[in-house]
């Protein structure tokens, strides 16, 4: 799903048997453009919305360009709610990413009790509407007396939960634990073992699970409202109160892109950590895709 | 004697030692889930009041029978509407990634890109574009009183078109990825064989693909079921979806609102749960699972 899958499927991608005919890429170029264009078409009045002053009703185009848009998101509190959203987001992904592959770690190669129960019970928030579960439990954390931000960050991590268990369970299918027995073996503690050979072997897939979990974070609305109790002011909860308005579609529409950026600056970081070689996991992801190449022939034959 | 660290593992050391790994996961979400789902079903039976006397009783439930099985058609109807237009576009979205050349990194990189933009933020854009005075309307020239009631309309079109958009990403990509793993090869042998473009789609692409298609739409479908914000943002007050009306319900000045709104969350529950559990028991049956 990452680029980094997209790569190693695009090397054995069968080239010669693609050709065809030149009435089949009209159709099949047609289709693209259209599909790119069913995902960008949304996203284009932000664009034009974030730098238009004024912008009468019957014309294509805005009529008078400017930052009002700009000068009127910062004066709703666009600044600290970005900072709310990405404490919010980091931390739940701090907090998701290493319970969800410590889960996968021990369900992939360890004898968990129970191991069915124990798969449903983490891939089950995903069932479990967000609304849903906070009014119930908004009653138990007002009890408990849990401050807001706590209990905003709990229900997120586990809404994150199944995300991260998922991906690093899939990634702990293909991982071979036999490097790691090497180096115990050879000495190595632990620790070493596991910042030196296990974390860079699973980078990867630790950074997609990251990744995963911060989208969490970072798309939540409605937890946020019900269980932040109005403590945590994120930009999804400043950019609906503008927008559940009229006229201030300037404003909304560079609160949107905000929204949009940051976690597009993130997918093409996690994208470039992905595709080149690490200093320190270098050795290792290199004879993970040596073995990946072994492995498949067998695999695939069943 | 051996240093401990060298000490072989017995197989009790190893089972404590993967308990206690899965352990912190596993406590988190069966307390937000069995916390969530216990409370909300205490308070919609009286049993977990804010005040008054404690009392067992379905009023929560049969009080707006009429109302619940009306937002639950409603719910049940948004989301089956943009769940099925999300798997058509994911499928041909996940088909143009496979395909390789020059539209598929395009396509790849616009459908990851959407599927990162929050639910809510989408909806307020899909407003600014679809309004009867917004972005489309203007550059088509329609003018307001023309322009169909696609925002607030009684068919729910922008809140539709919001969920298929953002969940059609998701799809294509999740689909997109177990094809890249799984299909080069047969595809061609198929090809080797004398099998034309249609037949390997039909007999080889989309029976690989077929699991990861079913799930990731039953999770496109629970989440839209249970979604607040698009509808709450995108469609009209009345009839209410399942999730708007649980919350009108729950933020209320009406104190006796609270166990209905708990009996709406329950609802929403059970019909998730069960729908998923449909899903796996299908598959299961399938030949294809695994």
């Amino acid at each position: 799903m990452t680029r980094g899958d997209l790569r190693t499927a695009s090397a054995t991608r069968a080239r010669p048997l693609r050709a065809r005919g030149a009435s089949g890429r009209g159709v099949r170029n047609l289709g693209v453009l259209l599909v790119v264009g069913w995902f960008l078409l949304p996203v284009a009045p932000l664009a034009l919305w974030a730098f238009a002053n004024d912008w009468a009703f019957p014309s294509a185009l805005p009529s008078e360009w400017g930052w009002d848009g700009l000068i009127g998101s910062v004066r709703q509190g666009a600044l600290p709610a970005l900072g709310h959203s990405l404490a919010l987001s980091l931390l739940v992904s701090a907090i998701a990413t290493p319970l969800g592959a410590m889960a996968a770690r021990a369900l992939t190669f360890g004898a968990v009790p129970w191991p069915r129960a124990v798969g449903l019970a983490l891939l089950a928030p995903i069932a479990l509407p967000p609304f849903a579960a906070v009014m119930g439990l908004n009653v138990i954390l007002l009890r408990a007396h849990v401050p807001p931000e706590m209990g905003l960050v709990l229900v997120l991590v586990v809404m994150a939960i199944p995300y991260t268990t998922f991906t690093m369970r899939v990634a702990y299918a293909a991982h071979d634990i036999r490097y790691e027995e090497e180096a115990r073996t050879l000495g190595a503690s632990r620790r070493n073992v596991l910042w030196r050979v296990h974390v860079p072997l699973v980078a990867p897939a630790l950074a997609r699970a990251a990744f995963l979990a911060f989208l969490v974070g970072w798309s939540d609305y409605v937890v946020t409202l019900i269980v932040g109790g109005g403590e945590v002011v994120t930009l999804p909860l400043v950019t609906a109160s503008i927008a559940a308005g009229i006229g201030n579609d300037a404003t909304v529409a560079v609160l949107s892109l905000s929204a949009i950026v940051p976690p597009l600056i993130l997918l093409a970081l996690a994208g470039r950590t992905g595709a080149g070689p690490r200093t320190d996991g270098r050795t290792a992801v290199r004879y993970q895709a040596f073995d990946y190449q072994a492995d498949r022939d067998p695999g695939e034959q069943k | 004697m051996l240093p401990s660290r060298l000490k072989p593992t017995t197989a009790v050391a190893r089972r404590n030692r993967c308990a206690l790994l899965v352990l912190p996961a596993v406590v988190l979400a069966v307390f937000v889930v069995g916390g969530g789902i216990g409370a909300a079903t205490l308070q919609s039976l009286g049993l977990m009041p804010l005040v008054g006397p404690v009392r067992l009783s379905l009023d929560a439930y049969t009080g707006q029978a009429g109302e619940l099985i009306h937002a639950l058609g409603l719910s049940l109807a948004i989301a089956a509407a943009a769940t099925v237009i999300a798997a058509v576009v994911g499928v041909g979205t996940a088909l143009f990634i496979v395909g390789g050349r020059w539209g598929a990194r395009l396509v790849a990189i616009t459908s990851a890109a959407t599927v990162t933009i929050p639910h809510l933020i989408g909806a307020a854009a899909v407003g600014l574009l679809l309004a009867d005075s917004g972005v489309l309307a203007r550059v088509l020239g329609v003018p307001p009183d023309l322009w169909p009631s696609i925002v607030g309309g009684p068919w729910w079109v922008a809140v539709i078109a919001e969920y298929a958009w953002k969940e059609s990403a998701f799809i294509g990509l999740v689909v997109a990825g177990t094809l890249l793993t799984r299909t080069a090869r047969f595809d061609e042998s198929a090809a080797m064989l004398g099998a034309g473009r249609w037949n390997r789609f039909r007999f080889v692409t989309l029976p690989l693909a077929v699991p990861a298609l079913v799930i990731s739409s039953m999770i496109a479908f629970v989440y839209t079921l249970g979604s607040y914000e698009v509808a709450w943002l995108l469609g009209r007050t009345y009839p209410e979806p399942l999730a708007v009306m649980a919350l009108r319900l729950f933020t209320s000045v009406t104190l006796t609102a609270r166990p209905e709104a708990a009996a709406v969350a329950v609802l929403t529950t059970a019909v998730s749960f069960v729908i998923v559990g449909l899903c796996f028991w299908a598959l299961r049956k399938t030949a294809v699972w695994r």
